[in-house]
């Protein structure tokens, strides 16, 4: 295995072990006293061997050699991680517990912040770049945190917008992990896990095989529910699902070892026990010391109620990403009707009538048991058997819960009339030709008088519909959207008075020949929603890429935060490229203003704006336009006046549309261009899915152009009742909220380009509108600190020729530490330094 | 509407003020404007890169290929007169300077242009012969593809005995490549017959040119102007370091042949036509060469003379890194003298401070700065060291 050539020793090892033990015992032959410390000084990859060369450092002059050893890739990760020292410092009194070699200056402050807040029990606002490790920072100083005062121990519920972020958060959570428990041992050992939809954690094939949530959620209950376990359980021929079985056989054995359980890993798990990861995973959420799970699990009354009430008062909330938290907060609690939905549920609601005779004929004691039930009280509902609780009353306060169900609607039929009656009103009110605009009072007040139905009832409506589908054996949920829908909507009118509104629009306003009407109940307060999580919880962390201006989520959410700051990124250069560019090349203003917006010059203008660019830019270039219909309008135009063609000739295009999966195949190719060098550009549009969640780094994107001023929608009605809702509540302008709103998506489009401090990329604002001060300074500070006023009113040229300098300099190589200067990466010894000296504020600030 | 213009000045002005670039310029004692010193700054980059190929085992017979992108982005002219001129001016400062470092080495030209490669000259050790050819060809149109000037070097090169290193140089002016199949597959091939490939880009960085010098075990950069682009060609001319792992020791059969008598008719193989005078004589086979080094076209004898040996040799054997002196620290009460042992140029600059400088390690004589990199990079020599034998 090896062979000694004087003293020159190659050796081949095909596993890390081997391999170690192997250089181990080389070193032990060679030098038994044993001291002797090895770095690598070079090596060289072939495929899956790799030479590396190392180097004896206490070996006297004469004894030096080199040896050359042929390793496994894989060994020589494992002997990087082992040389690693990571770091382990102190804030206050906290040992804090980092997992790598060095920390961001930015981080480090992010930190003392966070901590500030957790010594308050309050809630923060944190702004910090994207690229500076937002979630480890957090992490880190949450569970080291936790483990300096076990007398009080904190949950950490981490909220994460998609499935892939929170993946990615539970792959730094482990790290940090592995490396606490290095350092502590057994003791600092915690439960983390991820908790999403059955879709995404089912393990069993026949369900998955549904092609989307709502599908899968009903064939999991199909096999699941109690009624359906025990016809199975006298009649084998009944399916039922084996891992849930097994899952409820172990009963309080089944239970996750601590851990860090991303999805995957949960459904391994779940496959080698035979478990139900699904149900696992929503029973160990209670035990668990670190959640991560989505938004709509706090956010969403139905789901928050079932899901996160048992989460106990001692636990910290983080929102990740959360610059549009107001936006998901007002969707949670919005619901809108349409024609389809008032058919859906007549077709529902003649189905429960029919099963209710159905019953009335065979066992009529069920019925008679859950009309019983409801004289006690709607309180009484949590004796159902844990599989079946799937919905719950949105946001009802306490008392309500407490109350017992109007009697009215106590028998179902009565309240399978109710219906009928609720549903011939909305259809009655979907028959307008006029938009009509109404407060929750006073449709209520109509819904009394023409459908008799008044506001307590109304308000009960979603428990009420709940217990009886529940008694009724309902088990294909998915089929009865149409009526919860309606119910939905019913009690969220009856409870609210304020913060709504009723909006019904006879045709889409884009489209006033087409016919669809739509009844919208629309939520403009986003405190709604999240206020049970501001009180239920110690602390509330909001943070973000962009939150600029961090002043106004205070008041949109109606909280007072202890510490609200907003970070700056440490560069070791100038990364990042913004520039404002006003003028297209024949010296014409640009704007995607209303009246300037379909002008020839300006359509030509951008799309002369693009070749150009194309023409300089390598690889990737990431185009946001500010609306799909806009995209559409100017990409036909340059078609037809060959721009286009031009531009093809350059880079391949790509664009994003509403189909998720052709947007999917989309990028994927993108990519694949940008990879092999042909170079691509992709059209997006801001807003879109593609400006949320995909990150368009390295050469992925070295320039994104942001083309005009990404202004909501502004003659939609919900916008105006919104609006008018946030001057009247909150005192905020609407202007200033319709420009902070458009400014933060435009930032969140640009910010795609950078997700690291060795990224770099180039950021074009094309818009004569951005280069006004109100507009401008609502870009987040660490754009702004970039920002040179030289580059704030261009032209296309001046553009294109700062665009080549930039790219030049930039791929030059530089020193990552910063040098001597102003330090940007921190090892462990400058920290102590700092810690030692206390002089944080001069390093950044 | 535009509320920013303050100051009374414009954007561009400020840019100007901010960067008070005429704090660069200085006046000299006639009244010229000359720029600030920089020759630390200089001084310090020379350092590192002395520091960074301070190797142990070096690939001496080389077998280089220069791929030169003529596709349209070369008429480009953001470097004066056009990309294309400055590349054909620094590929010939190259070919002679790589010639002059390594006479034992090969060379050859490719170009790319029309989204094709087209092998311009074949590999050989005779100057003229390339920079005659790319003066012939400057036209440049269409796309460039990396891949098929991959390709094409890929099966010339695979051919050369195994002692030789086989290095490509890209000068790369486009921002894409026009490619007909898989690049990364090319790239592996490459990667398997051990071809290191660099690239020198003119525009920006490409990831598709980083991905391949990263594989490859080359090195890539992209020049700012024309004075870097000529610094970082001629980054490539002192050979590489070698892959440990293929460097095997081997013999080379060599001939060192007798330059013919004057006078002599005989027919040269290179130009196939009689000459008179001139040429060398092969030791084997006796056949007539107009030029060494070079192989011999009738035995396929490698062809050189002793000082072609003489001149790799110091690769091998480089001279160690001269250690700076602050000033602070040669005071004068030191017994150093004040003067460079190389040019006997005072050190002391006006006002009698002491300048930064240099001494060797095992002489421990004093040079200047420019005397340092003289040392390091022509001579090869030490001249302290040497007088003392």
């Amino acid at each position: 295995m090896g062979t000694n050539v004087g003293n020159v020793v190659i050796a081949k090892a095909t596993d890390s072990t081997l391999w170690k033990s192997l250089l181990w015992r080389i070193i032990e032959e060679l030098y038994p006293s044993n001291k002797i410390s090895f770095h690598v000084v070079e090596y060289f990859m072939d495929s899956k061997v790799m030479t590396i060369a190392i180097y004896g450092k206490r070996l006297t002059q004469k004894s030096q050699f080199i040896m050359r050893i042929v390793v496994d890739t894989y060994a020589l990760a494992e002997r990087h991680k082992r040389r690693n020292k990571k770091m382990k410092f102190k804030i206050e009194e906290v040992t804090v517990y980092f997992p790598y070699d060095n920390i961001y200056p930015e981080q480090y402050a992010y930190m003392i912040e966070l901590k500030r807040t957790l010594d308050a029990k309050g809630h923060c606002l944190l702004e910090m770049p994207t690229g500076t490790g937002k979630t480890i920072a957090l992490l880190s100083l949450i569970t080291s945190y936790t483990l300096s005062k076990p007398q009080s121990p904190i949950k950490l519920i981490y909220c994460t917008r998609t499935v892939h972020e929170m993946e990615k958060t539970l792959a730094e959570l482990r790290l940090l992990h592995d490396y606490m428990v290095k350092c502590i041992g057994p003791s600092a050992k915690m439960l983390a896990l991820g908790l999403s939809s059955r879709k995404n954690l089912c393990v069993n094939n026949k369900v998955l095989a549904a092609e989307n949530r709502d599908s899968v959620d009903a064939g999991c209950r199909k096999l699941t529910a109690s009624w359906v376990r025990a016809l199975a359980a006298e009649n084998p021929d009944v399916p039922s699902c084996e891992f849930f079985e097994q899952y409820e056989r172990a009963g309080s054995a089944a239970v996750l070892p601590p851990g860090v359980y991303t999805l995957q890993d949960l459904r391994t798990f779940g496959k080698e026990k035979g478990w139900c990861p699904y149900f696992l995973a929503r029973h160990m959420v209670q035990f668990a010391n670190v959640v991560v799970y989505s938004y709509q699990y706090l956010l969403d009354p139905k789901v928050a109620a079932i899901i996160s009430k048992e989460m106990q008062k001692e636990s910290v909330v983080v929102f990740d990403e959360a610059h549009n938290i107001d936006n998901v907060c007002i969707e949670a609690l919005s619901v809108s009707v349409r024609r389809q939905t008032v058919d859906g549920a007549r077709r529902n609601i003649n189905r429960m009538r029919q099963e209710i005779d159905k019953f009335k004929a065979t066992d009529a004691g069920r019925l008679r048991a859950e009309y019983n039930r409801l004289v006690e009280g709607l309180a009484l509902r949590g004796d159902l058997p844990a599989a079946d609780g799937w919905l719950a009353n949105p946001a009802l306060p306490d008392d309500i819960l407490k109350e017992a169900v109007p009697g009215n609607i106590r028998k179902a039929e009565h309240f399978i009339q109710v219906l009928r009656r609720l549903v011939q009103y909305l259809e009655g009110r979907l028959e307008t030709e006029n938009v009509e605009k109404e407060n929750p009072v006073s449709f209520v007040f109509s819904i009394l008088n023409h459908a008799g139905i008044d506001q307590k009832t109304l308000k009960f409506c979603y428990d009420r519909l709940h217990s009886l589908m529940m008694t009724l054996e309902i088990t294909d949920t998915d089929e009865f959207l149409h009526v919860q829908t309606i119910c939905d909507f019913a009690t969220l009118v009856g409870t609210y008075a304020r913060g709504f509104s009723i909006i019904i629009e006879p045709f889409d306003e884009r489209m006033p020949h087409i016919p669809d009407p739509v009844l919208q109940l629309c939520c403009h307060d986003a405190s709604l929603a999240i206020k049970p999580v501001f009180e239920r919880f110690q602390s509330v962390v909001i943070t973000s890429g962009t939150l600029s201006p961090i002043d106004l989520y205070p008041r949109l959410l109606n909280f007072n935060p202890v510490v609200s700051r907003s970070f700056t990124m440490s560069l070791t250069r100038d990364c990042i490229c913004p520039m404002v560019l006003t003028r297209g090349s024949d010296q014409l203003p640009v704007s995607t203003k209303f009246d300037m917006r379909s002008d020839l010059g300006v359509v030509r203008n951008y799309g002369r704006l693009l070749l150009e660019m194309a023409s300089v830019v390598p690889d990737g270039i990431v185009c946001f336009f500010v609306s799909y219909s806009y995209m559409d309008g100017i990409v036909n135009s340059w078609n037809e006046n060959g721009i286009l063609k031009e531009i093809m000739q350059h880079k391949l295009v790509f664009i994003e549309t509403q189909d998720v999966v052709e947007t999917t195949l989309a990028l994927d190719n993108y990519r694949k261009a940008c990879d092999c060098g042909r170079g691509a550009i992709f059209f997006s549009v801001a807003r879109g899915k593609v400006a949320e969640g995909i990150d368009f780094d390295r050469h992925y994107g070295r320039l994104v152009i942001m083309f005009g001023v990404p202004f909501q929608y502004t003659l939609s009605k919900i916008l105006l009742a919104r609006l008018e809702y946030l001057r009247e509540t909150f005192q905020i302008k609407e202007g200033d909220f319709l420009t902070f709103d458009a400014l933060r998506q435009a930032a969140q489009c640009v910010g795609r380009v950078i997700r690291s401090k060795a990224d770099y990329g180039m950021m074009i604002f094309a818009d004569k509108r951005y280069s006004r001060h109100d507009k401008r300074s609502k870009l987040p500070g660490w754009i702004l600190s970039h920002l040179r006023d030289a580059h704030l009113n261009l032209s296309t040229d001046m553009a294109l020729h700062i665009a080549r300098e930039f790219l030049r300099k930039m791929a030059q190589p530089y020193d990552k530490t910063g040098g001597t200067g102003k330090k940007t990466l921190l090892s462990q010894e400058d920290l102590d330094k700092i810690v030692l000296e206390g002089s944080m504020n001069d390093m950044l600030y | 509407e535009d509320e920013d213009e303050a100051n009374g000045l414009e954007a561009w002005e400020r840019a100007y003020t901010e960067d008070r670039s005429w704090e660069s310029l200085q006046e000299d004692e006639s009244g010229l404007l000359r720029p600030i010193d920089t020759t630390a700054i200089h001084h310090a980059q020379y350092r590192r890169r002395l520091r960074a190929t301070a190797r142990i085992q070096k690939g001496l017979i080389r077998y280089l290929y220069i791929v030169v992108d003529l596709s349209k982005a070369a008429s480009e002219r953001d470097f004066r007169p056009s990309r294309m001129a400055v590349i054909a001016k620094q590929v010939e400062l190259f070919i002679r300077e790589f010639f002059d470092q390594n006479p034992l080495s090969h060379v050859g030209l490719v170009t790319t242009k029309d989204g094709v490669a087209n092998c311009l000259t074949d590999l050989g050790g005779s100057p003229e012969s390339h920079i005659k050819a790319l003066m012939g060809k400057l036209e440049c149109s269409g796309d460039a593809s990396l891949q098929n000037a991959l390709e094409l070097v890929h099966s010339n090169l695979n051919q050369i005995p195994s002692y030789g290193h086989r290095e490509v140089l890209i000068l790369y002016s486009a921002l894409s490549t026009c490619d007909p199949g898989d690049l990364m597959e090319t790239i592996q091939k490459c990667k398997k017959s051990k071809i290191r490939c660099s690239v020198i880009g003119l525009a920006a960085e490409m990831f598709i040119c980083k991905h391949l010098c990263q594989e490859t075990g080359g090195t890539y950069s992209v020049a700012l102007d024309e004075s870097h682009f000529k610094e970082l060609i001629l980054e490539h001319s002192p050979p590489p370091p070698a892959i440990a792992e293929y460097a095997t020791a081997n013999l080379i059969k060599m001939g060192f042949p007798q330059r013919a008598a004057e006078g002599s008719v005989a027919i040269c193989t290179c130009h196939e036509e009689a000459k008179t005078g001139g040429g060398y004589t092969c030791p084997r086979c006796k056949v007539r060469v107009c030029e060494l080094p070079t192989e011999c076209r009738v035995c396929g004898l490698t062809l050189i003379s002793s000082p072609h040996l003489a001149r790799s040799y110091h690769h091998l054997f480089p001279i160690v890194p001269f250690a700076e002196i602050s000033p602070s620290q040669n005071d004068p009460n030191h017994s150093f003298p004040n003067t460079c042992f190389g040019c006997q140029q005072s050190l002391l600059s006006q006002g009698n401070k002491a300048e930064l400088s240099v001494s060797c390690p095992k002489c421990k004589q004093q040079f200047c700065l420019d005397c340092d990199m003289y040392i390091h990079e022509s001579l090869h020599n030490c001249p302290g060291c040497e007088s003392f034998r």
